[in-house]
């Protein structure tokens, strides 16, 4: 039988639900505090359901498993059934078959009994309920682990490994020596579930795959050609954790017994749906293309439609830290001109710009090649570009069943090896498949000289990017600069040559035998902590029922060993690490605003240009950034803010460059904090620390995201008013000046409104017309908003201007006359 | 099914992982070729190449267009190209075109901005095919200003930005490849402030998005001397990339002015036929309080055949079907909101027996929560982390072995605009990493929802080729395979070649090796994608698709193989089926039984003279071979050994015949 055949496992759990097992736990055996109390039985089951979670997670259908309790106050076991008397209070509790969530489910509703049972009896039921099951397979290995508390400290998982076909009294005894000893097969519970999470690796090795190494060509000059019979196989390959399934919760319905609600969450499935857009396409300008933009947003791309269709549904909370962003695409959201179509209506073909080419097969014909590596060539090792490696790394290995094919392939890697040579070669999976270049370079190993392939990439694969050179920079009139804030100093050289000494981890690792310190870092050692954090999730998730009462703990220490350089090498790079600082003198610039730009503002940008992407006029001094009021009411009453109306600026064209500075004060990096849908009632207090209101910016009373309910909040309370308008209108200007304001028209709309009436009614009127004037300048500049300017034009002469005559009405004051009113908006 | 909806099921979250630079295609991209038509540029020149050739530089530049374009329309077919040439006396028709028909004098609208399509560019190719007829045929079409008149360089920005405004979307990166062999077009009086007015129409140009990629036109009898105008006029386009114009630092020059001869005019519009983009903007800790900026580039990555789309046939045309992903629960077929899905492992097989937990649901008690958050998810893939690059130290580059590699790098260069002083303590940081022939290890998380990586932070300094093309400054991040990726190997023991097999190796290693070579990716390009590319634009183009004139550059070169080698690759083969080890017939393989092993020696030879001889089949019954003879013949050929001995011998054959 192989040693480590994965599946074929029959695995028994005899679980103890004796009385003794209902006693409390309050502390884990390393005397921490537990966050809740559990039973001896809801710890002991923990391992148990890890243990199966294992299972299930694995998937396979050879990995199987059954659980007898014993102590219970029902008997049904096979033994009890076919002598009809003995093995009292022992039930097969859950029968041999592949686990499942079910099988989690049911072992939490196991509960301690008052029964007393005999565990003896509960094993040799387990015993013979394998066997029976296993009767016709007789390869599969047989495991049995008991769950028993009898020991008062310590619980107890004991496991025995056993392929006991004859071996029956043997085992008994064993077993029995082992119980008697505490001998090695014992283990303690907490023990086992820590090692549950202890990032393990599976030895995989992987198969051979067989093809040809040739060299020249056989068909013609076969006496002069070469052709080896090889087997390659996987040396590197990405391991990835398993893929999280999507939930719902859904609410289900009473059920005919009249039992209590109890949530259902539903996994989810994938569909995928066609839209076609039967509208004609408009001939202007811009006509074709919005069609393709529409495309692109759907989630179809040119060049991949796989990579985007998969991207789509992606769990990136946080990735979205624009919250235009966020509402900017469409994903939910349907076109109303489009039609579904079914996909029987569909036809492939590719685009050629916007010609369209049919291709039904959905490929063209291959090209035709044959599989096997060709050799190419050779060229010295020392010209190797290792950062052009494309992917994972194969072996390649002369045929381990054919000696002459393997002293071929062992002459071939010993001369290369002696030349310090590589060869360039072209590998074909399978006839027809297309080809790929690679480079083979010798391998000597202990026992088996062989080759190693990477693959290299072809001319397409190969960006060529400009980039500035670091050292050679040349003023406008022609001159070579030696000196620059570009280029290091010596001094500075030197102090980064110390860096780098005092950081070396070639003597920082564990010590040898002889004492002496290797590297540090080993490959072999890293685990992938992603990979191994997920998977502790997973299986946690599968196995307790509620995770707010019952959290993650945190990843195992092995995972988290390489984040951090090495302390004795901190420690002795101390010195050098401060020189280095103060001669280099690096400074973190604050995110400058970009400068306004002519195209509008819905700018192409970059992923990484994540935070604020205002088009504002950039900030003039670094003080501004602390301003954060708004101009525009000047004359209101400045008590109330008296804080920020000593910086106040008078300028009115500046309100964006500054609320775009106020943003700007965020640490780098971090996201702005994701928009809460409630906010706490602005108070002077509140408003002025950003941390906790982040929907509106430092210094505001009004936030960018319900801007209407903070403002008639404040206006309700009667204080601040200027203060209210003043930020109110700030604000609208603020978003209409962002990408994707149309989408908060209306709102802005009904913005302007109430905040119009407040201006009348409050004395607030030079305020409203500057900021009108405001808003007309930057709707109509570049870059502008004129869809949003020409909506207001709409609404016409009843949220222009506010005149004499209108100011009057309320016992105000304007400069501006009906008529200068009436035609602000034309 | 259809299998073709497969890759509908590829995990998501997986493919996070594999996102690389998928995410920036998905901008499009404008390029406005800005061709100088004056009389220079028209003026017929020897051909470069080509014997008893007449060309002139406007061919070449227009050339150049459409071989860019046959590669835009391929790499990325929604992007838009046009063409406008300068210095030329040609108006616009009266046409209700709204591009073009409205810009400066002397200038003209050849191709307005406009998405690729077939009879675009074989417009073009007739143009050129004209010239190739007649070589006035130029000058015909675009009459050159005449008595050394030049349109002002302001008018031609201008009339850019105008094109440009009007026919590119708005989120498209823009750029204008201006290309001219004038390096003085305003010597005469009022120079100064024609200068000025090219200086702020770029300016404004640049302002609105739009990137100026010049190509100056430099001949022996015409050399381009920057100094001349441009560098005054021209922007650090670098600069612009960063969304930003450094008023603090003038003084530098942009970053890439191609300056190259006639013949390199495509080759130098190559490395620029991709826009530059950055794949993340990082910070880098050297040290805790020691940090600069970084950005990332992808400088390898595999280029793949486009992939089809579905169409709707409406009739009078063609149009693509968009497709939406949806995820939905199957009982009761209702779609789920992104923000309501909650994540979980899979339930497993339902059992039979179990009807509370029918597959794919979970019930618990209301107010616990069994799954996790799409927030809680990211946690656990990044471990908590910041996007960023974070140093733990230096180790010899020895260190970095060859089978510790398990995707493509990526390149990161300094980021002056998030830390002052990157650029320096970069610079600092590479070349002592170079005298001392280090390589430094870091931790990377390259961006919020990837998962952290250990890297090899490989130093790469400044070198120029032949070709003029510069090896960058910058730093190769190469992710190191971690324990989970790497895989025992499977076969520990093997016969080994004596040292005269080895020896007879080595000889034809030796006429085999390119000296001072390298791998030449240059060299190489993908016959797939060609092969794919070229049947592809035969298709939009309405031609027949030539099989014969495709060349596979990638094929060995086996005639030079054979004569340079031939004799002594036939001497080693000798070597190797004398080999002692090997006829001692390695107790090695043994493991699996010797009887295999003998057989199996002689089923090769012996199989392959029956072939020869004809006699597979028709041997009489003492002499036929047997089912284990062909079977191991066959194993070893890694083809399938079931089946009836009928079916070994015609597969044998089948081998054999191919």
């Amino acid at each position: 039988m192989p040693a480590e055949r994965a599946g074929y496992t029959v695995t028994m759990f005899v679980v103890d639900i004796q009385p003794s097992m209902a006693k409390l736990r309050t502390h884990d055996p390393e005397g921490n505090e537990l966050l809740h109390e559990i039973t001896n039985l809801q710890w002991g089951l923990q391992f148990v359901k890890l243990k199966i979670q294992e299972m299930i997670f694995n998937g396979r259908k050879t990995d199987q498993c059954g659980v007898i309790v014993f102590g219970s106050r029902k008997t049904k076991n096979i033994l009890h059934t076919k002598m009809k008397e003995g093995y009292e209070d022992v039930l097969e509790y859950i029968p041999i078959g592949q686990p499942n969530a079910g099988t989690l489910a049911k072992l939490d509703a196991l509960k301690p009994s008052n029964n007393s049972g005999d565990p003896l009896d509960a094993l040799i039921v387990a015993i013979e309920t394998q066997d029976a099951y296993l009767e016709k397979k007789k390869t599969w290995t047989r495991k049995i682990v008991g769950i028993d508390f009898d020991d008062e400290e310590y619980p107890y998982a004991e496991e025995d490994k056993s392929n006991f076909k004859a071996e029956n009294e043997e085992f008994y005894k064993r077993m029995v020596d082992g119980l008697e000893e505490e001998g090695a097969i014992l283990g303690t519970c907490a023990l086992a579930l820590r090692e549950t999470v202890r990032p393990d690796i599976k030895i995989t090795k992987s198969t051979l795959m067989a093809t040809t190494l040739r060299l020249g060509d056989n068909s013609t000059r076969p006496e002069e050609a070469m052709e080896i019979n090889i087997k390659t196989s996987k040396c590197t390959a990405q391991s990835r954790s398993k893929s999280w399934k999507k939930f719902a919760e859904r609410r289900k319905k009473k059920g005919a017994d009249g039992c209590e609600k109890k949530v259902v969450f539903t996994q989810l499935k994938m569909r995928t749906e066609y839209y076609v857009d039967r509208r004609e396409h408009n001939s202007d300008d811009e006509g074709g293309d919005v069609k393709m933009e529409d495309v692109e947003k759907e989630g179809v791309k040119k060049e991949d439609v796989k990579e985007d269709i998969k991207k789509e549904p992606e769990p990136e909370p946080e990735d979205d830290d624009d919250n235009d962003d966020e509402e900017g695409r469409p994903t939910n959201k349907i076109d109303p001109g489009l039609e579904q179509v079914d996909k029987e209506e569909l036809i492939r073909g590719f685009k050629y710009g916007t010609t369209y080419v049919p291709c039904p097969d959905g490929q063209f014909e291959r090209l035709p090649t044959k599989k096997g590596i060709d050799i190419c060539g050779f060229f010295l090792a020392k010209n190797f570009r290792r950062e052009l490696c494309m992917g994972e790394i194969q072996y390649v290995w002369g045929d381990p069943t054919q000696p002459e094919q393997q002293v071929a392939i062992s002459s071939i890697a010993q001369a290369m090896y002696e030349k310090n040579a590589m060869a360039i070669a072209r590998w074909v999976t399978k006839d027809g498949m297309d080809a790929k270049m690679g480079v083979l370079a010798p391998c000597i190993a202990e026992g088996v000289d062989c080759l190693l392939w990477a693959q290299m990439p072809f001319a397409d694969d190969v960006r060529k990017y400009t980039f500035a050179s670091l050292d050679n920079l040349v003023s406008k009139k022609g001159e070579v600069l030696k000196e620059h804030a570009y280029i290091p100093t010596a001094a500075q050289l030197d102090a980064m040559d110390a860096f780098v000494d005092a950081m070396d981890l070639m003597d920082a690792g564990e010590k040898d035998e002889e004492g002496n310190r290797g590297p540090w870092f080993d490959t072999r050692l890293s685990y992938n902590p992603a990979v191994h954090r997920i998977k502790q999730a997973q299986f946690h998730a599968a196995v307790v029922s509620d995770l707010s009462k019952n959290p993650l703990p945190p990843p195992h220490p092995d995972l988290l060993k390489y984040f951090e350089p090495p302390r004795r090498v901190l420690k002795r790079a101390r010195e050098a690490i401060e020189g280095a600082k103060t001669e280099l003198k690096v400074k973190q610039v604050p995110k400058k605003v970009a400068r306004a730009r002519k195209d509008g503002h819905v700018h192409a940008r970059d992923e990484d240009d994540d935070t604020s992407i205002l088009d504002a006029k950039p900030t003039r001094t670094q003080s501004q950034t602390k301003v954060s009021a708004s101009p525009a009411g000047k004359k209101g009453k400045e008590k109330a803010v008296a804080d920020d109306s000593a910086t106040e600026d008078d300028s009115d064209d500046d309100i964006l460059a500054k609320t775009a500075a106020a943003k700007a004060k965020k640490p780098m990096g971090t996201p702005p904090p994701p928009k809460k849908n409630h906010n706490p009632l602005p108070t002077p207090a509140r408003s002025l620390s950003p941390e906790f209101d982040p929907g509106r910016a430092p210094g505001r009373i009004v936030g960018n995201t319900r801007p209407l309910d903070d403002f008639k909040a404040n206006i309700a309370r009667g204080d601040m008013v200027s203060k209210a308008v003043e930020d109110l209108g700030a604000v609208i200007t603020e978003i209409v000046m962002r990408p994707f304001a149309n989408r908060r028209t209306a709102e802005l709309m009904e913005c302007m409104d109430t905040l119009r009436d407040t201006c009348l009614k409050e004395d607030e009127v030079e305020a409203w017309n500057l900021f009108m004037q405001n808003l007309r300048r930057n709707c109509t500049s570049e870059p502008g908003n004129s869809q949003f300017w020409s909506e207001v034009q709409k609404a016409g002469r009843k949220i222009s201007l506010i005149s004499e005559e209108e100011a009057e009405e309320h016992g105000g004051t304007s400069q501006f006359s009906e008529s200068q009113a009436q035609t602000f908006l034309s | 099914m259809p299998p073709y909806d497969d890759w509908n099921k590829i995990d998501d979250e997986e493919d996070d992982e594999l996102q690389d630079a998928s995410h920036l295609e998905t901008k499009k991209d404008v390029i406005l070729f800005c061709i100088d038509c004056s009389e220079s540029m028209l003026e017929l020149r020897e051909d470069p190449v080509y014997e008893n050739v007449q060309t002139c530089h406007a061919y070449a530049a227009l050339d150049a267009a459409m071989q860019i374009q046959k590669k835009k329309v391929i790499t990325g077919p929604s992007d838009a190209v046009g063409i406008l040439l300068f210095n030329t006396t040609r108006k616009a028709e009266n046409s209700n075109r709204n591009q073009g028909s409205e810009i400066k004098k002397n200038c003209y609208v050849y191709q307005p901005i406009e998405p690729l399509s077939a009879p675009k560019i074989q417009e073009l190719i007739q143009l050129l095919d004209a010239f190739r007829e007649d070589t006035e045929e130029l000058r015909k079409q675009f009459p050159p200003m005449t008595d050394g008149k030049r349109v002002a360089m302001g008018d031609v920005f201008t009339s850019c930005n105008w094109v440009l405004r009007d026919g590119a979307p708005k989120t498209a990166s823009k750029r204008v490849f201006l290309i001219t062999d004038e390096d003085d077009p305003h010597s005469g009086p009022g120079a100064k402030q024609l200068v000025n007015s090219a200086r702020t129409t770029l300016i404004d140009l640049t302002q609105s998005g739009v990137t100026v990629e010049p190509f100056f036109i430099s001949i022996p009898e015409k050399p381009f001397d920057v100094s001349k105008f441009y560098s005054s006029v021209l922007l650090p386009n670098n600069l612009v990339d960063e969304d930003d114009i450094d008023q603090d630092d003038p003084s530098v020059l942009p970053e890439s002015i191609s300056i190259s001869r006639i013949e390199d005019l495509l080759a130098q519009m190559r490395f620029h036929e991709v826009p530059k983009r950055a794949q993340f903007s990082i910070p880098f800790q050297l040290a805790e309080g020691f940090t600069i900026g970084v950005k990332g580039y992808g400088l390898v990555t595999e280029q793949k055949k486009g992939a089809y789309k579905y169409f709707v046939d409406l009739g009078e045309r063609m149009e693509v079907a968009t497709s939406r992903t949806v995820y939905i629960d199957e009982d009761r077929q209702d779609e789920v909101d992104k923000t309501k899905m909650v994540y979980g492992m899979s339930v497993g097989a339902a059992a039979d027996d179990d009807d509370d937990h029918s597959g794919g649901t979970r019930v618990v008690e209301p107010g616990q929560r069994p799954f996790y958050t799409a927030e809680d998810i990211r946690s656990f893939r990044t471990l908590g982390l910041e996007p960023g690059l974070k140093l733990l130290g230096f180790k010899d580059r020895s260190e970095l072995l060859f089978e510790d590699n398990i995707k493509h790098s990526l390149f990161i260069y300094p980021d002056e605009l998030t830390y002052a002083g990157s650029k320096r303590t970069f610079s600092a940081l590479l070349k002592s990493m170079v005298k001392k022939k280090k390589m430094g290890l870091v931790l990377s998380l390259t961006r919020r929802n990837a998962s952290p990586t250990f890297c090899a932070l490989l130093p790469q300094e400044e070198k120029q080729d032949e070709a003029g093309w510069t090896d960058p400054a910058g730093f190769h991040l190469i992710p190191l395979p971690f324990a989970d990726d790497i895989r025992a190997a499977p076969v520990e023991t093997g016969c080994r070649a004596s040292d005269e097999v080895k020896d007879a190796a080595r000889a034809w290693i030796d006429k085999l090796s390119v000296k001072n070579g390298a791998y030449p990716p240059d060299s190489y390009p993908n016959p797939a994608l060609a092969y794919h590319n070229a049947q592809l634009q035969a298709t939009a183009f309405g031609e027949e698709f030539d099989v014969d004139s495709f060349e596979d550059l990638t094929a060995p070169k086996v005639d030079m193989i054979h004569k340079r080698a031939g004799k002594l690759i036939e001497a080693w083969k000798v070597a190797v089926a004398n080999d002692e080890t090997a006829l001692a017939s390695a107790p090695v393989v043994e493991k699996k039984g010797t009887k295999r092993k003998a057989e199996g020696d002689t089923s090769e030879a012996e199989v392959r003279s029956r072939y020869a001889d004809d006699t597979l089949k028709k041997a009489c019954v003492s002499l036929a071979l047997t089912v284990e003879q062909l079977k191991n013949f066959l194993r070893s050929k890694s083809l399938a050994t079931s089946g009836k001995k009928a079916d070994l011998l015609e597969r044998v054959e089948e081998y054999l015949a191919s």
